[in-house]
């Protein structure tokens, strides 16, 4: 995919996700805790990682929309970069999350080695039914970009 | 819940082990994240890209084992409220483990932060990062 304009890459900044829900699961959270090894709870409280996961999967695109969104494509080979959760209280097993989020910069460096490369960062709420924003889950993808 | 403990800045957090990552629970994890990526998957695609012939861990796996470290430590997963990492190399099935970290703040109210570690075999890191934790 051609690498994009600096003002193209730019103007994703303040673009907004479609956004979605994402019920979390009993039958999902016992088997993710069985795949990462954390412990069988009682309590209804879900593992920190579905912070996560609610706000990938509540983000109202998939990720390969992600990469056409931000001109690349699985095959250009980006990667993920940082993430940052910020957990203002756990999520609970059986309850429904809306997320909500936007992309928050679009950066361009070069490196020595790797050429030319943009860093698009992302910031997703998720927010319980009472309303109140229980995890902000911030993520980058860095794409690597060939000469125009 | 349970007791959290007493840190100061420069303790150890006690470390987790991973004696070896099954490629058996990526299969369960492509399905849960609906993951297409069949370097989780199949050794032969894997092998095509000159990754080796072992499938790969998903990144929120190994993120995962670092939340668990932090939770065994201080008395539940719950506690943790910021966790900033940064991936930086791939983790494959057969791989050993180890995660852990070191305090480096220890705040009035209760929270402490701290730098966190995943490492192949202890000593390749394969993720890094900080998080902060409420203890009380």
């Amino acid at each position: 995919m051609p690498t994009p304009t600096i003002e193209e890459l730019e103007s994703l900044v303040g673009r907004q996700f479609p956004g979605g829900t994402y019920a979390v699961e009993p039958w999902r959270v016992w088997l993710t805790n069985d795949v990462i090894g954390a412990p069988q709870r009682t309590d209804n409280i879900a593992h920190p990682m579905f912070c996560y996961y609610a706000a990938m999967a509540g983000l109202g695109i998939s990720i390969d929309e992600m990469f056409t969104l931000c001109y690349a494509s699985a095959d250009d080979g980006p990667m993920f970069g940082e993430c940052d959760i910020q957990q203002f209280r756990p999520l609970e097993v059986g309850a429904t999350y809306t997320v909500r989020g936007e992309i928050t910069s679009a950066v361009r460096k070069q490196g020595e080695r790797t050429g030319a490369f943009d860093i698009v960062a992302f910031q997703l709420e998720v927010v319980a039914p009472d309303g109140e924003v229980s995890s902000v889950v911030s993520n980058s993808f860095i794409f690597p970009r060939r000469p125009r | 819940m349970s007791a959290s403990p007493t840190p100061s800045v420069g303790d150890e957090l006690p470390r987790l082990v991973i004696e070896s990552v099954d490629a058996e629970k990526m299969k369960t994890m492509a399905a849960l994240l609906a993951d297409s990526n069949p370097i989780h998957w199949d050794v032969d695609t894997v092998r095509e890209l000159g990754m080796g012939d072992q499938p790969v861990n998903q990144g929120p796996n190994n993120l995962g084992y670092v939340m668990n470290m932090l939770g065994d430590w201080a008395g539940g997963a719950e506690r943790i409220q910021n966790i900033r990492v940064r991936f930086l190399d791939n983790v494959f099935a057969g791989d050993r483990l180890e995660a852990g970290g070191t305090v480096t703040a220890v705040g009035d109210d209760g929270a402490v932060a701290c730098d966190i570690w995943l490492a192949r075999d202890g000593t390749h890191p394969v993720l890094a990062g900080t998080a902060t934790l409420l203890l009380g």
